[in-house]
C-alpha cells in the first residue's frame, strides 16, 4: 500500500521532471536557416563565350599568311552552339607574281582577307587524361558556317567547314584548336573555281 | 515574368562589365562565390553530380537524400552546386527538378519548356537560303510586342557572280496561332537595298547603288527545344528603281533563333 502511495506522489513528479526533458529535445531540432529562393534569375548563367583566335590560313592561289580573329557564341544545350566569327589576314603573293617579278595581280588593298560568318556547332563532350590522375573537361566540336569573305576587291559567298578540340581550363576560361576550310568562288586567277582556303589555329574564349 | 527577366538581364551587364575588367586586368583568378546561392534539398534517393556540364562527364559524386545543395551557376540545363561537405560538381536540370526549395516546394524551372517560349520577349538568329537564285545570309533580331504581333530587324547579305547585295529591312510580322508548336505567320517589311556590280566582270563604271524596298513574306516557325526555334521565310520583294518598271525579287530563307 505504502508503495503505491509513493508511487502516486512519484508519477506526477516523474512527468514534472519529464517536462523540462521533452523542451530540451525541442531544442535539440536546429531554426531552420534563411535559405535563398531558387529562381531562374538568381541563378548566374554562363552560356555565352567569347575569345580571340589567331594562326595561318592558306589563302587557295596567294601562299599563307597569319590570321587573327574573333568569336563569340551562344551554347544552346550541352551539344550545340551557334557563332559568329570575324577573322582578317593579308594574302600573299601567287607563285607567278614571284616568278616573273612583274606587275602585281592584286593592289595592297585587294589583298586584304577579311571573313565573317555564322554557323552551328555541335559538342562531343568528355574528358582528356594529361596523365592517369591529371584530368580536364574538354570537347572536340564541329561546326558549318555561312558567311561571306572580302578578298580581290569583292565579296564572296563563303561555306564554311571546321573542327577543333577544346579544354576547359576553369569552368569558364578555355584554349583551343581549330581547322577550318573557307570554300568560296574566284575568278582571281582567270578561271571561275571553287577555292578551299584552309585555316588552322589556336585561341582562347571566356564563357560569360 | 518580366522581373525575373530584367533581373536576369541586368545580371548579365553587371557580368559582362565585370569581364571586361578581368580582361584589362588578364587575371584568371577565380571568383569568389558570394554566401547568397540559392539552395535545395535532395527529395529523392540521390541526384547525380557530374564532372562537367552534360551528361557525357562521368558521375564524380551523388548527393543523397536530404542533403542541400548550393546552386553556384549555370550552363545551358546543366547547374554547377556544392553539397554540404564542400564537394562540386553539375547537375541536370531533370535532377534539379529531383529536389525541394527553401520553402519544401518541389523546384521547377519553367525556362526550356513550351510555357517559356510563350513567353518571350526577343528573338535573335541567323537565316541562310536564296535571294534571287543567289546564297544569301540573314540576322534577325525581332521583339515580341505581343503574343501575336512581333517586330523586327532583318540584315542580308547576298552575293551572287555579278553584285553584290546588302539588305536592311524593319518588319511588322503577326502570327494568329501563337499557342501552336508549328504556326504560319505573315510578315510586311520595308527598307533598303544596296547593290554593288562585282569588279572584273562589269565595268560600267556602276557605283554602288542604293533603293527603297518594300516586302511582303509568309513563314513558318517551329519551336524545336530548350531555347531554339527554326524557321522557314518567303519574301516578295518590290524594289522602287529609277526605271519606268519596278524590280521584283524573291528571297527564301531558312534559320534557326534562340529566344530570350
Amino acid at each position: 500500500m505504502a508503495t503505491r502511495f509513493r508511487s502516486l506522489f512519484l508519477i506526477p513528479l516523474a512527468v514534472l521532471l519529464a517536462s523540462p526533458v521533452w523542451a530540451q529535445e525541442a531544442d535539440v531540432i536546429e531554426p531552420q536557416p534563411q535559405r535563398r529562393e531558387i529562381t531562374e534569375a538568381n541563378i548566374d548563367t554562363e552560356n555565352f563565350e567569347i575569345g580571340i583566335v589567331a594562326g595561318v590560313i592558306s589563302i587557295e592561289d596567294f601562299s599563307s599568311s597569319a590570321i587573327v580573329g574573333g568569336r563569340l557564341a551562344y551554347h544552346i544545350n550541352e551539344d550545340f552552339f551557334v557563332e559568329a566569327a570575324y577573322e582578317q589576314a593579308t594574302a600573299g603573293q601567287t607563285s607567278f607574281e614571284i616568278l616573273s617579278g612583274g606587275a602585281p595581280l592584286l593592289t595592297d588593298d585587294e589583298r586584304n582577307y577579311r571573313y565573317f560568318n555564322l554557323g552551328l556547332g555541335y559538342n562531343l563532350n568528355g574528358e582528356t587524361f594529361i596523365t592517369d590522375s591529371f584530368v580536364i573537361n574538354s570537347a572536340a566540336f564541329f561546326t558549318v558556317g555561312a558567311g561571306s569573305t572580302k578578298f580581290g576587291g569583292d565579296q564572296r559567298f563563303t561555306l564554311s567547314l571546321g573542327a577543333g578540340y577544346r579544354v576547359l581550363l576553369t569552368d569558364y576560361f578555355s584554349l583551343r584548336v581549330e581547322l577550318k576550310d573557307h570554300l568560296f568562288n574566284s575568278e582571281l586567277i582567270g578561271q571561275e573555281k571553287t577555292t578551299h582556303n584552309i585555316q588552322y589555329g589556336l585561341g582562347a574564349t571566356f564563357f560569360f | 515574368m518580366l522581373l525575373q527577366i530584367q533581373g536576369y538581364g541586368l545580371n548579365r551587364l553587371k557580368k559582362i562589365a565585370t569581364y571586361l575588367l578581368w580582361l584589362s586586368l588578364i587575371s584568371l583568378t577565380c571568383p569568389a562565390y558570394s554566401a547568397e546561392e540559392a539552395e535545395v534539398m535532395v527529395k529523392e534517393a540521390f541526384v547525380n553530380m557530374h564532372s562537367g556540364p552534360a551528361g557525357g562527364y562521368p558521375v564524380i559524386a551523388v548527393a543523397a537524400q536530404g542533403q542541400w545543395l548550393s546552386i553556384l551557376k549555370r550552363r545551358t540545363t546543366w547547374f554547377k552546386v556544392q553539397n554540404e561537405q564542400g564537394k562540386q560538381g553539375w547537375i541536370s536540370q531533370a535532377d534539379l527538378h529531383l529536389t525541394l526549395d527553401s520553402k519544401a516546394q518541389a523546384v521547377k524551372l519553367s525556362d526550356g519548356s513550351f510555357e517559356s517560349f510563350a513567353q518571350r520577349q526577343f528573338e535573335f538568329g541567323a537565316m541562310a537560303g536564296s535571294f534571287e537564285g543567289v546564297p544569301s545570309v540573314s540576322l534577325l533580331a525581332n521583339w515580341m510586342a505581343s503574343e501575336n504581333i512581333a517586330l523586327g530587324l532583318n540584315i542580308s547579305q547576298a552575293v551572287g557572280n555579278y553584285s553584290e547585295n546588302q539588305l536592311a529591312m524593319l518588319n511588322i510580322s503577326h502570327n494568329a496561332f501563337p499557342e501552336w508548336r508549328l504556326a504560319p505567320y505573315f510578315v510586311l517589311s520595308a527598307g533598303k537595298i544596296w547593290t554593288k556590280p562585282k569588279g572584273g566582270l562589269v565595268q560600267s563604271g556602276d557605283e554602288k547603288r542604293s533603293n527603297n524596298v518594300i516586302s511582303a513574306g509568309v513563314g513558318l516557325r517551329y519551336y524545336l527545344t530548350q531555347k531554339f526555334l527554326l524557321k522557314l521565310e518567303y519574301n516578295s520583294l518590290l524594289v522602287k528603281t529609277d526605271r519606268d518598271t519596278n524590280e521584283e525579287l524573291a528571297q527564301w530563307q531558312l534559320g534557326f533563333a534562340v529566344f530570350f
